[in-house]
């Protein structure tokens, strides 16, 4: 208990936490502190940059490992059953309608990479070893919930108007996964003698950059929050304790197929994680008629800043107790 | 000055749909078009401004002018298309210069 509060506790005063609710509080008070937006985006790649080259260096470096391909069928059965656990506790406590419910479990299945990016910096910090390859299997995780949503809608506009095209354009070319995978190739071919050449920028600049990016998420998951029309007290309750829910249920496959407990606190991060770029954007393809004042604030405004200062150290000492 | 009757269409869609719409355009026989980007507005989905977080949800402007024969395929493609999409289309009578190019 004292050592998941130290945890809590170092979480808390990192500068990456810190400075994002800073940027909360500025948004949440209606202050003028932005990050112009292309300087958001610039940020953003090279956060992409710089995960995938390290994952692909740290996997060059221990070659592929078995845990990597169970992480990755945990990975993938998470992404495509979450959203029918998320679908079926929806229908029960609110009143959305069956597109809306089925969008918002999609966000569900799943994963934020920048809580990813979060979570591994809190395991580093705190001294938990995890695969490099992880990176691999969070672009695996980003997709299947968007089918399973599909499925739970019963179809989408986007079969009926010829627009498939687009969704997958959307999803498996969108630009951060692209730049991840990529940066993570890269990163595997050129190994330790690349890194050498890399590593102020993935190392040092990397720490500046998440801090940046992190104090714009704190400003824009706020003034989400804040200009909030549809949320109810069930849908907030849902998007705190259905990440709970899906990291447990990570937790337990992981324990049952005996990953390692870094890979194993990696993955209920990702799970217990909501996408809030990557399908927001797909949904507007797939299902336009969902509502995104329902599944985009939930997931930015609320599951993403309780994963970030509450989750993520919860997750690790959970699996802590359970796996280490 | 030689001027002739066209109809301009303005056409509001959401990004990921843009290219989709485009395609529309150049199947109806529109010769060429330009496309906006937005800044701000407000709607059925409240208020926005450029810069806020909307993955998807941002607006691009298409604006052509055109025949009234091409317009109308336009139009009869787009009304099936709006049945599932969000977006804005109006026609207004304008008169043009070199109309022979549209």
């Amino acid at each position: 208990m004292v050592d998941s509060l130290q945890l809590a506790l170092t979480n808390l005063l990192t500068p990456a936490i810190l400075f994002f609710l800073l940027g909360f509080g500025a948004g949440w008070f209606k202050s003028d502190l932005a990050v112009p937006e292309g300087a958001a985006k610039t940020l953003a790649l090279v956060l992409m940059l710089s995960i995938g080259f390290k994952g692909g260096v740290e996997a060059a470096r221990a070659g592929l490992s078995p845990d990597f391909l169970k992480a990755a069928g945990v990975g993938l059965t998470l992404s495509f059953g979450i959203p029918i656990i998320a679908f079926g506790v929806l229908k029960v406590i609110s009143r959305l309608d069956r597109t809306t419910a089925a969008a918002t479990a999609a966000h569900y299945g799943s994963v934020s990479i920048v809580t990813f990016v979060a979570g591994t910096e809190f395991l580093r910090i705190s001294g938990v070893p995890f695969g490099g390859y992880m990176v691999a299997v969070v672009a695996l995780m980003e997709t299947p919930a968007i089918l399973s949503a599909l499925i739970l809608a019963g179809g989408g506009a986007a079969g009926r108007q010829g627009l498939r095209g687009e969704l997958f354009r959307e999803v498996a070319l969108n630009g951060s996964v692209v730049l991840l995978i990529g940066a993570f190739i890269v990163g595997l071919l050129s190994g330790d003698a690349g890194m050498s050449k890399m590593e102020v920028f993935v190392g040092p600049v990397f720490q500046g950059v998440l801090v940046l990016f992190l104090l714009d998420m704190g400003l824009v998951a706020a003034r989400r929050l804040s200009a909030a029309r549809s949320l109810t007290l069930p849908l907030i309750a849902f998007a705190i304790c259905m990440p709970l829910l899906s990291s447990m249920l990570s937790l337990g496959l992981s324990l049952a197929l005996g990953l390692s407990p870094g890979n194993a606190a990696v993955l209920a991060i990702l799970a217990a994680s909501a996408s809030y770029i990557a399908v927001p954007a797909a949904m507007r393809i797939a299902l336009p008629d969902a509502d995104p004042g329902v599944y985009l604030t939930l997931s930015l405004a609320v599951t993403f800043p309780f994963n970030l200062v509450f989750g993520i150290p919860l997750y690790t000492a959970a699996t802590a107790a359970l796996i280490g | 000055m030689q001027l002739s009757k066209r109809k301009k269409l303005e056409i509001i869609v959401e990004a990921p749909v843009l290219r989709r719409v485009e395609t529309f355009l150049a199947e109806a026989g529109v010769r060429g078009w330009t496309v906006l980007p937005s800044l701000a507005g407000a709607g059925d989905s409240g208020e926005w401004r450029s810069g806020d977080f909307t993955p998807g949800q941002e607006k691009r402007l298409i604006f052509a002018l055109v025949t009234t024969e091409v317009a109308d395929r336009v139009l009869a493609r787009l009304a099936d298309f709006f049945a599932d999409y969000p977006g804005v289309v109006a026609v207004s009578d304008v008169e043009v210069m070199r109309g022979e190019k549209f």
